[in-house]
């Protein structure tokens, strides 16, 4: 095991942390801690150097300007992109996710440009969706996750899936991509429209991505409370498919 | 002769209305408010018109203390006379609609406004003063995000351009939604939530600030200068544009937010020519508005109602709770009115509430419990904490009120708890 603390980085979240995804990261610290885990949260705003050698990078979902901000200042700065070729991993929700692929619609509509580091391109739905989300995952061995992913979706995005990624996982209530299919992986790099927020609701992605900050499996250790709330979403889900 | 038959179609629709409401009521469905002034509008689709006729003094509206601020100033308005606004919070069409109906006949009115309902509401209506206090995210199932909401105030009026506008300049999302009226009169009123206007709602650039000064280098944008000005500490202080002072410290409803209202109030009340001291001793009068702060008997205990619906209003009301140890009792639904995504209890810090059980309760209890657990408060989940044999934390039962802080529906509910529509 690592010697040094897990390094997690929460990406803008005054722009992109508008459905609770702070809690993404709080869920990292907490999760990490049940194992013995040390974690340093390192919290960018705006202007600020984002450092390019950290572990985990999480960015949330926002309002359209704010996305634009946060692509654009993001772009100039390169620093997720050279992480990622360290072999850093992301975890991007909703307007994040969107930011990562190669475009994504404006406030206006018009296709603004994203950091092309998933192979995704997103346009708008027809009907904004809103509710609850479950999927399940893809067993393709890209994260440990093998229960079902719950959360609440909120976006008006169509998200089209490159040849260069792998959905997270199939849609089995909701709406996700769009076409059945829900988030997109590459690597190290996620990105997904459930918020909810996800890691609170999905503790096993949050295990996979700090197994990966430390370089080992991470055996799945079970709070009730979280499996109480698992259990009544993903019922609920069911219930309103 | 056109005129005649609307106002005419209007009483007869106002009758069906009242008649609709009725049997609502006999059937114990609520208040019957909503279901009268659904009839009334589908018989007189111009009804709210031809009842503003021109007395609409005020409207309120904001995310946060809509209903607090309307009740402090037509409180303080009714030093003039009688004044039509709403008895309970219900702020769309229908409840502007039912004040007007129902309330003194050509009484001046201030009524509240939903946010996401405003800009018809003041087309219609064409009130003398609209008050615009605060934007911040709430239902975001339902309502635009916040700077959508702004742009569409900000249309509005443009295409209202008569109205004149008392906005809080402290809000940097109000100012850019009321900065192209013809008449504003701007207030420092505060702001305790910046999470919502961290960039610039024109341009996209991180706004720069100082204390409560904030401006944009990207189109220039700066908060503009106040004429009234609120001060805070430990009670409170509105400064009229003159430079006189009112002192806010004998107002019975609690915390800094009030305070801040009551300004924001006072200072419509300046441009309704009314006399700002005996304002001032109305607004003192209000000990709780439509239940808010109201101590209440559920089942086995007292608790004092306390709404709390979203991240802004949550940050304002852990300040007033009483300090750790004593247990508090926190109900999060999560039914269309309250809004279906309660990820937003991610955005409130409880860990502020740390030291004391919370008595977790409402149809998203278990979302309340993981949060609480994240946070590293002590909860207890409890489906019916009002039950006699409800097992609560040592000590609550002795208490001789417990704080209550509930969402939307559940705060409803044990206001009035023949309210079956809102089901707990």
């Amino acid at each position: 095991m690592k010697e040094r603390p897990i390094r997690i980085v929460s990406i803008y979240p005054t722009l992109l942390g508008t459905y609770g995804d702070g809690g993404n990261v709080a869920a990292l610290s907490h999760i990490a801690s049940l194992h013995g885990l040390a974690a340093d949260i390192l919290t960018i705003s705006p202007g600020m150097v984002i450092p390019d050698d950290a572990d985990i990078y999480v960015m949330g979902g926002g309002e359209d300007t704010a996305q634009v901000a946060a692509a654009n200042a993001l772009r100039a700065s390169g620093a997720l992109t050279r992480a990622v070729d360290k072999g850093a991993s992301v975890l991007a929700i909703c307007a994040g996710y969107q930011l990562l692929g190669h475009e994504f619609p404006d406030a206006d509509g018009n296709a603004a440009p994203g950091l092309g580091l998933l192979d995704v391109f997103t346009d708008r739905l027809p009907k904004r969706a809103v509710g609850e989300l479950a999927a399940e995952p893809i067993r393709a061995g890209l994260t440990s996750v093998t229960q079902m992913l719950t959360g609440y979706e909120n976006h008006g995005g169509a998200t089209h899936l490159g040849a260069g990624v792998t959905p997270l996982a199939l849609v089995t209530s909701g709406v996700g991509n769009g076409d059945g299919t829900e988030g997109a992986i590459t690597g190290r790099v996620i990105g997904t429209y459930l918020h909810g927020p996800c890691l609170v609701r999905n503790p096993l992605l949050a295990e996979t991505l700090l197994g990966w900050a430390i370089g080992q499996h991470l055996d799945p250790i079970v709070e009730d409370a979280v499996e109480e709330l698992r259990r009544e979403r993903l019922g609920s889900a069911t219930m309103s498919k | 002769m056109e005129r005649v038959n609307t106002s005419l179609r209007t009483k007869l629709a106002v009758t069906a209305g009242r008649l609709a409401a009725a049997t609502s009521r006999t059937l114990g469905r609520g208040e019957g408010m909503v279901v009268g002034g659904k009839v009334t509008l589908g018989l007189s689709p111009h009804a709210l018109a031809d009842l503003a006729g021109g007395r609409v003094a005020a409207l309120v509206s904001a995310t946060n203390g809509k209903t607090s601020t309307t009740r402090l100033l037509a409180t303080a308005a009714s030093q003039a006379g009688p004044v039509a606004t709403q008895s309970t919070g219900a702020n769309m069409t229908e409840g502007v609609l039912w004040a007007l109906a129902n309330g003194p006949a050509d009484a001046p009115a201030i009524l509240e406004v939903d946010e996401a309902y405003l800009p018809r509401v003041l087309a219609a209506t064409r009130p003398k003063v609209v008050l615009l206090a605060n934007l911040s995210r709430d239902q975001l199932d339902r309502m635009s995000e916040v700077a959508m909401l702004a742009r569409k105030w900000r249309r509005m009026l443009a295409e209202n351009p008569d109205v004149v506008v008392v906005a809080n300049a402290d809000d940097p999302i109000v100012a850019f939604a009321a900065e192209k009226a013809q008449q504003i009169i701007w207030v420092a009123a505060g702001q305790e939530w910046t999470a919502d206007s961290s960039v610039c709602p024109e341009c996209g650039t991180l706004l720069s600030r100082d204390g409560t000064d904030w401006s944009c280098s990207g189109c220039g944008r700066a908060r503009p200068k106040t004429s009234w000005q609120f001060e805070w500490e430990k009670t409170g202080t509105a400064v009229g544009p003159d430079g006189q002072r009112y002192d806010l410290a004998s107002l019975q409803l609690p915390g800094r937010f009030n305070a801040s209202n009551a300004t924001m109030a006072l200072a419509v009340c300046a441009e309704l020519g009314l006399d700002l001291a005996k304002a001032v001793t109305l607004m003192s009068t209000v000990t709780s508005v439509s239940g808010r702060f109201a101590t209440v008997v559920a089942g086995s205990l007292r608790i004092r109602l306390l709404l709390a619906k979203n991240p802004a209003g949550w940050s304002e009301l852990l300040d007033i709770m009483p300090p750790a140890p004593t247990p508090v009792i926190i109900i999060i639904n999560s039914n269309d009115a309250d809004g279906r995504d309660p990820s937003w209890l991610w955005d409130v810090p409880f860990e502020r509430l740390k030291g004391r059980t919370v008595i977790a309760s409402g149809n998203r209890r278990r979302d309340l419990a993981v949060r609480l657990l994240h946070a590293g408060v002590d909860a207890v989940v409890i489906e019916d904490p009002f039950a006699a044999d409800a097992v609560l934390p040592a000590g609550t039962r002795e208490l001789a009120v417990i704080d209550c802080a509930a969402t939307y529906t559940a705060f409803q509910k044990l206001r009035d708890p023949s309210n079956e529509e809102l089901a707990l």
